[in-house]
């Protein structure tokens, strides 16, 4: 009888220790969710600062090329022009009689500094990249280009044109520009074409160039690595991908592919 | 005077309780004074009732501490629960069930003198549900910054989780364990688990209020 009572009283233990744990592992279930809860909360946190950061950065580059541009601009073609201006309004003596052609030609260089000023002030406003789409920033961007002369820069599109947030736009915006330096200081290259591609979801930006390539696995070694790792990084924070496909003598094909939201 | 082994961990969680009241107030669960209060009372009461009052048993006092500690205790964990303005109006219909339920089986059904056990089982219950969702709703809760185990509230309802569970299987089976003798150590196995059950809970409660008043000097 006495062994039929602890059987009773080890089966009752049992049962409650059972009950007991499944308790305990609720509690630490929970705690489990709560912890990677955190952690994800924490990890998108962190990729909300770096995606700001990114932001900032690339804010600021895109303010120094533009003042980089403005500069040169301004010392190239408006300067130009006044210092032209200047020249032929100090030949004019006020004991010879008026030559009308040269006076002529005095209003017509100044018209042209003006013009020039005048574009560049519309073009080159500190927020132009918010108020134009993508394509019209980046068309911008290659009269630049082809104004510096020497590279045949082409654009193309498929598919409707979207709406792109303003702060991917402006990532994409600066991967393209940091795409195009590229090509001008290290690629040697004669023609570029900047593909756009705008499926349902994302947009793909394809920059070819007809350069002398490199190779990527060298590159990625070299100091700063061309910026490619800073397109890829980019192209990261905005939630895309990118590729870049280069071989030496082959030219370079950078892709881009960016969600619109 | 006696007192078990399992009331020194309810007078000490009573005694931080008052000491640490600022901390409580913080987090908005002051009423666990009082409720430690009546836990306390009826504890010592019941431990001392037989020998004092001459009286076979003491579920009197038991009978009576499931109307007085109910409302406090829903009370205390709706706050934990932090319900929007309709889950509250929902909850208090509960409550004014419950408790209308645990009146009339105390005066009509089961009566005064006997063990409410189905007083008992409800209010029981009742905490395990309760608990059950205020954890849940801590851990899926948003606040990046919150740490669920240096949360007061996560011990208190943890604690009050488990205990509910050992209750309910203890109550189930306590006539039986009654009928049968069945024993540990020279003590009815209902009263070694409730009071084990008890130990948990109050060290529970220390640790929850200690850490209220620790984020309280934070």
């Amino acid at each position: 009888m006495p062994d039929a009572k602890e059987q009773i009283t080890t089966t009752i233990l049992a049962v409650i220790f059972v009950l007991l744990f499944f308790g305990v592992l609720f509690i630490f279930m929970l705690s489990y969710i709560h912890y990677r809860r955190r952690q994800n909360a924490r990890e998108k946190k962190a990729m909300q600062d770096q995606f700001d950061q990114q932001l900032m950065q690339t804010r600021l580059e895109i303010q120094e090329q533009t003042f980089r541009y403005l500069s040169e601009e301004i010392h190239d073609h408006v300067g130009q022009l006044l210092s032209l201006a200047k020249i032929q309004l100090s030949s004019v003596r006020d004991t010879e009689p008026v030559d009308h052609g040269l006076i002529k030609d005095v209003y017509s260089n100044v018209t042209r500094a003006l013009q020039d000023l005048r574009s560049l002030a519309k073009g080159l406003h500190a927020g132009h990249i918010r108020h134009f789409s993508i394509r019209e920033a980046v068309d911008e961007e290659v009269q630049r280009v082809r104004k510096a002369g020497g590279l045949k820069v082409s654009v193309t599109s498929e598919g409707d044109e979207k709406k792109i947030k303003e702060e991917k736009q402006l990532i994409l915006f600066r991967i393209i520009q940091e795409c195009l330096q590229n090509c001008l200081k290290h690629a040697s290259a004669s023609n570029i074409n900047i593909g756009f591609t705008w499926y349902a979801e994302q947009l793909r930006v394809r920059v070819r160039d007809d350069g002398q390539g490199f190779d990527t696995e060298n590159a990625a070694a070299l100091a700063g690595g061309l910026g490619l790792e800073n397109i890829r990084n980019r192209a990261r924070l905005t939630g895309g991908s990118s590729s870049i496909h280069s071989r030496p003598g082959e030219g370079t094909t950078v892709t881009v592919q960016i969600p619109y939201e | 005077m006696t007192l078990l082994y399992f009331q020194y961990f309810q007078l000490l969680s009573l005694l931080l309780a008052i000491v640490c009241g600022k901390g409580l107030s913080r987090f908005s669960i002051g009423i666990l004074i009082p409720i430690l209060l009546v836990d306390n009372i009826s504890d010592i009461l019941g431990a001392n009732y037989t020998r004092l009052f001459h009286s076979p048993d003491n579920y009197f006092i038991f009978n009576l501490y499931y109307l007085l500690s109910t409302p406090l205790y829903l009370y205390l964990l709706t706050i934990m629960l932090k319900p929007d303005a309709r889950e509250r109006r929902r909850i208090l219909y509960v409550a004014l069930a419950i408790e209308a339920f645990l009146i009339a089986n105390y005066f009509f059904v089961q009566g005064r003198m006997p063990f409410n056990s189905f007083t008992a089982l409800l209010v029981n219950l009742t905490n395990f549900v309760f608990s059950c969702l205020v954890l849940a709703r801590l851990a899926l809760r948003k606040e990046e910054d919150s740490h669920l185990l240096i949360d007061p509230y996560f011990w208190i309802n943890a604690m009050i989780l488990l205990f509910s569970l050992v209750s309910m299987i203890a109550l189930g089976l306590q006539k039986y364990i009654a009928l049968n003798h069945i024993q540990v150590d020279g003590k009815s196995l209902y009263f070694a688990l409730m009071q084990a059950a008890n130990a948990a809970l109050y060290t529970g409660y220390c640790g929850a209020i200690l850490l209220c008043q620790m984020q309280r000097s934070k």
